[in-house]
């Protein structure tokens, strides 16, 4: 266990070692951000509310979405299993006392937790205070939010680690890699939230695990949710959990024992 | 003269054909970069389905704007992107200095000995939506309309290559550039939508200091008879002079940063 927190501490200081990254992050996302609530501000042009959701609800929605995705890179956790597979690292990881997805997942996270504290939270405050942002619908609601970003996060992670892992069929990430960019900017609700879709779409896309990145956690912040369906659709979200997890130590089994290595 | 440029064909001809060696590997790459844009299209057409328009902008209006940047962007960025984005490791590892050693032009050689014809699926798909966003946004055609799509979008392309080697060529003196195509992306991104629905602030820096708001943004509301937040009435000779002007910037400064060169690698 000490050999990933490790990891995840080196995580932490090797974004740390590469500061001008970080603020060119900061900036990109900033951007982001403001671009995401202009398209709000823009689309409502005046009116108060549709479908009873308000602009100062998507606004927050808007914020939220930059907290919960803002931190973890899918990217760098396909290229990371891309990378290994390329140069042979992999070879290298299976022969040490580690399990290598668990590795990766270490490593994640003590990356997401720097861009976490130093960049997503200060981008936040920022936009906060130029346009506003509503408190959590409730306590109980607050404190659903954090247990819906751990989903988020882990969920994040499994996801990209799952597409990684196909690149040992594939032999390429770079396919595997837009292919989560897509899904991911269209079904997890980052860019539009599910109740703004048509039917039957709607429903179809709210049931689905990338659900969880953005959709739930948001909607529960602004009391979409009410105590029992918050409670239970945290319960499907930790079943989605399970399934990929368990989809993933599957595909890392077969892969390990199938592994071609071509560089070295 | 005419040496020179079947030497360039031939680096052409010679990185075309190792990008074709693994041929299924290479059209997955592009499916998959279709489906990826396609999917952010699908977003804006989920979004309009409800909405109808974004900042006085209809569907059809918005499908020109994503088709034109897509175009232009992937114009550009094949003749600028992958090859300037590693030029920061060519720097590092101190390969560049065998480079400047060839009896070459050493932007040429990099240009041509990268030619990223991987931009292929963004063309694929940008080409039929154009046509049919072209046709669906009611433009009214004349042949001074023409000329002006044929011209802006030429100069968009210019615009995205000179933008690209300008930020590359920062690796020549400060060895690290590619934290800077963070921030270009990020500005990228918001040239998919009409100018007019950014703040004040973001609108100026598109059209100053990050002058990305000309592959996109400022042509095809000038094409669709929109008015261009800043420029107004200087909006058209803007889009049709931002291409070849920023060229003449960015090969000042390649040459600049070129003669600041030290080397970092050994």
């Amino acid at each position: 266990m000490s050999a990933y927190v490790a990891f995840a501490r080196s995580g932490f200081l090797t974004s740390f070692a590469y500061r001008n990254e970080v603020w060119a992050n900061i900036f990109g996302k900033l951007v982001q951000v403001f671009a995401r609530v202009a398209i709000w501000l823009a689309v409502y042009a005046g009116v108060t509310a549709v479908d009873g959701i308000s602009i100062s609800d998507m606004i927050t929605y808007a914020l939220l979405g930059g907290v919960v995705m803002g931190a973890t890179r899918y990217d760098r956790i396909v290229r990371h299993v891309g990378n290994a597979l390329k140069t042979g690292d992999v070879a290298v990881w299976l022969l040490k006392p580690v399990h290598y997805p668990l590795y990766l997942l270490a490593i994640e996270a003590g990356a997401s937790a720097y861009t976490f504290l130093l960049a997503v939270v200060p981008t936040i405050i920022i936009v906060a205070l130029l346009y506003g942002m509503q408190p959590p619908a409730s306590a109980f609601h607050g404190l659903m939010f954090v247990g819906f970003c751990a989903l988020s996060f882990l969920i994040h992670f499994l996801c990209a680690a799952i597409f990684g892992v196909l690149a040992f069929w594939l032999m390429t990430v770079f396919s595997l890699e837009w292919l989560l960019q897509s899904l991911i900017s269209l079904l997890s609700g980052l860019l539009i939230p599910f109740w703004f879709f048509p039917e039957p779409f709607g429903t179809m896309a709210s049931h689905q695990p990338l659900a969880w990145l953005v959709y739930y956690p948001s909607a529960v912040w602004l009391g979409r949710l009410d105590t029992i369906q918050t409670l239970l659709y945290f319960g499907f979200g930790l079943a989605w959990l399970g399934l990929l997890a368990a989809l993933l130590a599957l595909l890392w089994h077969r892969a390990s024992s199938r592994i071609t290595v071509q560089g070295g | 003269m005419l040496r020179r440029l079947s030497v360039l064909l031939l680096l052409v001809r010679m990185f075309v054909k190792s990008q074709m060696e693994y041929r299924g590997a290479f059209w997955l790459d592009r499916l998959a970069q279709i489906i990826s844009y396609g999917a952010v299209l699908l977003g804006m057409w989920i979004l309009l389905q409800k909405f109808e328009l974004l900042g006085g902008w209809n569907w059809p209006e918005l499908a020109l704007l994503f088709s034109f940047q897509l175009l232009a962007y992937a114009l550009g960025a094949s003749v600028s992107f992958t090859q300037l984005r590693d030029l920061e490791e060519l720097v590092r590892l101190g390969t560049l200095d065998a480079l400047l050693t060839k009896p070459i032009n050493t932007w040429a050689y990099l240009i041509f000995s990268g030619l990223n014809i991987g931009y292929a699926g963004h063309i694929i798909l940008a080409i039929p939506v154009l046509v049919w966003a072209l046709l669906a946004a009611q433009v009214e055609w004349s042949i001074g309309n023409a000329l002006f799509f044929a011209g802006s979008l030429l100069s968009a392309t210019l615009v995205t290559g000179a933008v690209i080697t300008m930020i590359g060529a920062i690796a020549l003196i400060w060895v690290r550039s590619n934290h800077l195509f963070s921030i270009f992306f990020g500005f990228w991104e918001l040239t998919r939508y009409p100018l007019n629905i950014f703040p004040g602030g973001i609108q100026a820096v598109m059209l100053t200091v990050v002058p990305l708001a000309y592959i996109s943004a400022v042509p095809v509301a000038v094409l669709l008879g929109k008015p261009v937040p800043l420029l107004g009435d200087f909006a058209a000779p803007a889009a049709l002079l931002a291409g070849p002007l920023l060229v003449l910037v960015a090969v000042t400064h390649w040459r600049y940063a070129l003669s600041r060169y030290q080397g970092a690698g050994g």
